[in-house]
């Protein structure tokens, strides 16, 4: 009776902080427990993690440690075991904190005129070579090297895969085998919009130096062509986990580069983009030969070591001849930290400030944690595997490092269960993603929805930026958990008193169920391979257009739901906020994310577009004018 | 019950749509709470049906393997298992509970030599990967069987050629109410009924009852036009259905005695009103509509004498409707697509009575005929 009282009492306090807030739910949820004498099954462990102690837990930092403490004596207390053959719960893996240009530099030299002086300016004839330093930056995905070579300028450097019918190959007609390549940052800027959006998904600097580095190309140089937004810019470092390079040495030079290797060609750089801009196939690149270009790259690499955090519940009857006797639950536990890595979405006022990530991913962690008690009380038909991964925030590394050298063959696992910002329910719609993967789950989720009675909003798509994808991968069946996106994410107003217990309990006993049936069916689900949508080649990264809108990658609306508008954007200043559906931009429809991403990439910078919307059920227009992502 | 007619389709479409909303201060959450997808297996499911317990729902579903056509399924809402209990293969469609026994009864083509067939041509045309839209093709092979659940055995209630479906038990469970097209078959057609008959042969459905054995059937309706969908008001006093315009544009709810007598409109709502079933209060009936475009079907509600404007329910694009409140009538169960796709699933939801009452006393009267 007294422990009783002071769960009342302890709820209460709770509540009465959280009271003066505009969230409603979080209030009655805990005095809806309390009432009822039922402990959330998860509270204690969203509070833990997100906690001012830890610090937003960004991989490799002591708040991730202090979280993989809590996680490791929270999984010894239920009796879970380190994985076969392994001492620790902790599976440390290296990776890449951060990138910065390390000194790169490239001096560009005009041959003396050999051909024919009467086709070239006079000043070229005597030689031209000059070397510049603040006028380059490397790809942060470049490697590292000194080298020098004749140059081939290949045009904007595209090529569109024969799948997709359409002949664009920037290299066709180009010999660039131990060449260095001069291309075009972005893609035809005065193309017709199909060519354009078909363009843009192989215009991907990645995808670009993968193209040239397959043709045989020593080296890959990117200007911004006079024509385009950012005219003569560098290219920024962009925030790159990998290890290593690429297997090139990819760097950006500026205009002012770009013009001195054109002194070696008998067009300017703006002639030779307005020729390409058109997006015809046959305008094809030229070598430059009597330009010989030293360049040096180098990228530095922060090497970090992060934790994920493994353990498993072994089977308690005997495994015998089950086939893949292993069942995976999952979450990552790591968070932004401060914002540090670039990912944060914190205002002006808040930037640096803890992110809590109560939500992104606390509550997923505490789903698993509480799966994993539930579990460890009961009969078990297969192993159940409990992994909280780290790294995933900067790029699903963890789960990745996990699935590259893995302690339990990935053939073994019969699922692999998700739960990615579990935490914030809204109408009682619970995301479930992934569905795709397995023509199993079907039944299962039906049945074991029967009790649970959530709206559930079914996702085929395995695709998704959750560790899922890993699993997904590995030909793993998944399901990957999510209510929904919201106003702070990834913010550090992310903050544990707004997470709604009582229906991420509601989570925990549904997947502990799902769980459950997939340890009792003899025959483990079949994985079924589901295409990838719109995101071969180079996929999102080509978009280099701002809107300041943020999606609803939960809603199954028709349209595009925004969770909100960046404040100050394009967005915001065209009249959108939060809650509004855009249904349609400069004339294209738009069904879903996948046709605003494509959308996008055929909106033109400083151009007005046409934006159609509903709100409040009523189809309203606005003009919107896209700003330059840098 | 089935009522889509996509043969219409394009000849509605020139219909302005939504040329007619109706402004209400409700919203759906003012009525259904808790709304929660029920189904998930197979490529569509719906016409789900309450056990008198409130225990159980029966329902169609395309779901059994090499089947492309639906079969008859119990659902169990307190574990969650589901079992077929018509035979797997042929068309199956409108299941309903017998109150006081261990019966079901359901309209299904197995016994047609062609019914397995059919199945392969089905698969071997959505194989191909055309597409056509939904459509119920009013097989003639339909008949109604009622299983019983202690036995497993079927027995064979109509033998009629022509469709027989659409069938439901009376309260005290000694009766079945149901829609035939018999009579295009069973007296000679005059040319324009003959050509009537290769276009939308449901222009001969009409209103049958037989008892629960399927002795004593007689015909209740004479009206042109598709009747169908008939079910028992909560007192057993009334039977509620759908009636069809000879058009087979417009249909609207009427009610009559089991004797047939006393035919009455409840809704004149100038557009495809179909699937009404009563509350278990008796105060009002739930029916779907189409009264804001063609594609876009909503339940909405009209009180049991249709004395006012009906009040919509659902606001979800897409299709809702054969909506069944539960026998305490606090829960609703009806087929949507709102989850995406064309196919409709089952859904569930808790059901506002208070709220209820409090819109539909707060309609508007209705407005006079639009026919006149």
């Amino acid at each position: 009776m007294k422990k009783f009282l002071s769960a009342i009492s302890v709820s209460l306090a709770v509540a009465l902080v959280v009271a003066g807030r505009p969230e409603g739910r979080p209030l009655q949820a805990a005095v809806g427990n309390a009432l009822q004498g039922v402990p959330s099954k998860t509270r204690a462990h969203v509070q833990a993690l997100a906690s001012d102690r830890l610090e937003g837990r960004l991989a490799g930092s002591n708040g991730e440690r202090l979280a993989g403490d809590y996680i490791v004596s929270q999984l010894q207390k239920i009796g879970a075991k380190a994985l076969p053959g392994q001492r620790d719960f902790r599976l440390p893996f290296e990776f890449t904190a951060g990138t910065k240009d390390g000194g790169s530099s490239i001096s560009v030299r005009l041959k003396p005129d050999t051909a024919g002086a009467q086709t070239s300016p006079p000043s070229v004839a005597s030689g031209f070579a000059r070397t510049f330093e603040s006028d380059v930056r490397a790809l942060s995905f470049s490697d590292n090297g000194d080298l020098d070579g004749t140059v081939v300028f290949a045009g904007y450097g595209i090529v569109v895969p024969e799948s997709q019918d359409f002949g664009y190959d920037s290299y066709a007609t180009l010999d660039v085998k131990d060449k260095i390549v001069v291309v075009l940052r972005y893609f035809p800027e005065d193309a017709d919009q199909k060519t354009r959006s078909l363009l843009a998904r192989y215009a991907d600097l990645r995808y670009k130096a993968m193209a040239a580095r397959q043709r045989g190309a020593k080296a890959m140089l990117v200007v911004t062509g006079p024509r385009s937004p950012n005219a003569g810019e560098l290219v920024p470092m962009t925030f790159d986990t990998a290890l290593a390079g690429s297997g090139l040495v990819a760097v950006s030079i500026s205009g002012n580069v770009g013009a001195a290797i054109f002194r070696g060609a008998d067009k300017t750089l703006e002639e030779a983009q307005k020729g390409l801009d058109s997006g015809n196939p046959h305008v094809a690149g030229f070598a430059i030969p009597d330009v010989n270009v030293h360049v040096r790259a180098s990228v530095e690499r922060e090497k970090k070591t992060g934790n994920n955090i493994v353990a498993y519940l072994p089977a308690t009857e005997p495994i015998g001849t089950t086939s893949k006797p292993w069942v995976a639950i999952g979450a990552h536990y790591d968070h932004l930290g401060h914002g540090e890595a670039g990912n944060t979405l914190a205002g002006k006022d808040d930037a640096g400030k803890t992110h809590y990530g109560a939500d992104d991913n606390a509550s997923g962690s505490a789903a698993v944690l509480a799966v994993a008690s539930t579990l460890a009380g009961q009969p078990r038909k297969r192993n159940v595997l409990v992994a909280l991964w780290s790294g995933e925030e900067l790029g699903l590394i963890g789960s990745n490092a996990f699935a590259d050298k893995p302690p339990v063959p990935l053939n073994q696992l019969a699922a692999y269960l998700n739960f990615d910002m579990v935490g914030r329910m809204q109408d009682n719609k619970l995301s479930v993603q992934a569905t795709g993967t397995s023509p199993a789950w079907g039944r299962i989720l039906e049945q074991a929805n029967i009790a649970a009675g959530f709206d559930l909003q079914l996702q085929a798509d395995p695709y998704q930026p959750t560790d899922v994808a890993t699993f997904n991968g590995a030909s793993v069946p998944s399901l990957s958990f999510f209510t929904g996106t919201h106003a702070d994410y990834h913010k550090p107003s992310d903050t544990a008193d707004k997470i709604d217990y009582e229906d991420l309990d509601r989570v925990v006993d549904f997947a502990a169920s799902i769980v459950r049936r997939i340890e009792d069916t003899a025959d483990a689900p079949q994985f079924t391979k589901v295409d990838q949508q719109m995101q071969s080649g180079g996929g999102r990264a080509g978009v280099r257009i701002f809107t300041g809108t943020i999606p609803d990658y939960a809603t199954d609306v028709k349209g595009l739901l925004l969770s909100g508008v960046i404040g100050g954007g394009p967005a915001e200043q065209a009249g959108l906020q939060k809650g509004d559906v855009i249904v349609e931009i400069a004339g294209q429809t738009i069904a879903n994310i996948y046709d605003y991403t494509y959308a996008l990439e055929v909106l033109k910078i400083g151009q007005p577009a046409k934006v159609i919307y509903t709100r409040d059920g009523k189809r309203r227009e606005t003009t919107l004018t896209p700003a330059a992502r840098k | 019950m089935n009522g889509f007619r996509p043969a219409l389709a394009a000849a509605l479409f020139a219909v302005p749509l939504a040329a007619m909303q109706t402004a209400s201060t409700y919203q759906e959450r003012d009525f259904l709470t808790r709304v929660r997808r029920l189904t998930i297996e197979g490529r569509r499911a719906g016409e789900g049906y309450w056990s008198p317990d409130g225990k159980r729902l029966v329902f169609q579903s395309e779901r059994e393997p090499g089947n492309p056509f639906y079969q008859i399924y119990v659902l169990d809402l307190g574990t969650g298992d589901t079992k077929r209990i018509s035979p797997g293969f042929g068309k199956t469609t409108c299941a309903f509970f017998r109150p006081n026994s261990d019966e079901i009864e359901f309209a299904s083509t197995h016994a047609d030599p062609k019914s397995k067939q059919l199945q392969q041509d089905e698969l071997a045309f959505r194989a191909s990967g055309k597409e056509r839209r939904y459509a119920w093709d009013y097989d003639p092979e339909m008949d109604i069987y009622a299983y019983s659940e202690k036995t497993g055995a079927m027995k064979r209630l109509t033998t009629a050629r022509g469709y027989d479906a659409e069938g439901s038990y009376s309260p005290d469970g000694q009766s079945i109410v149901f829609s035939s097209m018999r009579d295009a078959y069973n007296r000679p057609l005059d040319d324009k009924e003959k050509k009537k008959l290769a276009e939308d042969p449901s222009y001969f459905a009409e209103i049958y009852i037989m008892r629960a054995d399927g002795s004593g059937q007689k015909r209740l309706t004479t009206v042109a036009g598709y009747d169908g969908g008939p079910f028992f008001t909560q007192d057993g006093k009334r039977i509620v259905w759908r009636r069809f315009d000879e058009s087979g544009l417009i249909a609207d709810v009427w009610t009559m005695n089991p004797d047939g007598s006393d035919q009455k409109q409840i809704t004149d709502f100038g557009s495809m009103s179909w699937a009404p079933y009563m509350h278990p209060s008796g105060e009002y009936f739930l029916f779907a509509s189409n009264k804001l475009g063609f594609e876009n079907f909503e339940v909405f509600m009209v009180d049991a004498q249709g004395a006012k404007e009906p009040v919509r329910v659902t606001y979800s694009d897409g299709f809702d409707g054969l909506p069944v409140p539960s026998p305490d009538g606090k829960q609703l169960a009806w087929t949507s697509s709102r989850s995406g796709g064309s196919a409709g699933q089952l859904f569930l939801a808790e059901w506002n009575h208070e709220k209820a009452l409090d819109a539909l006393k707060n309609a508007p009267p209705k407005k006079p005929s639009r026919k006149s």
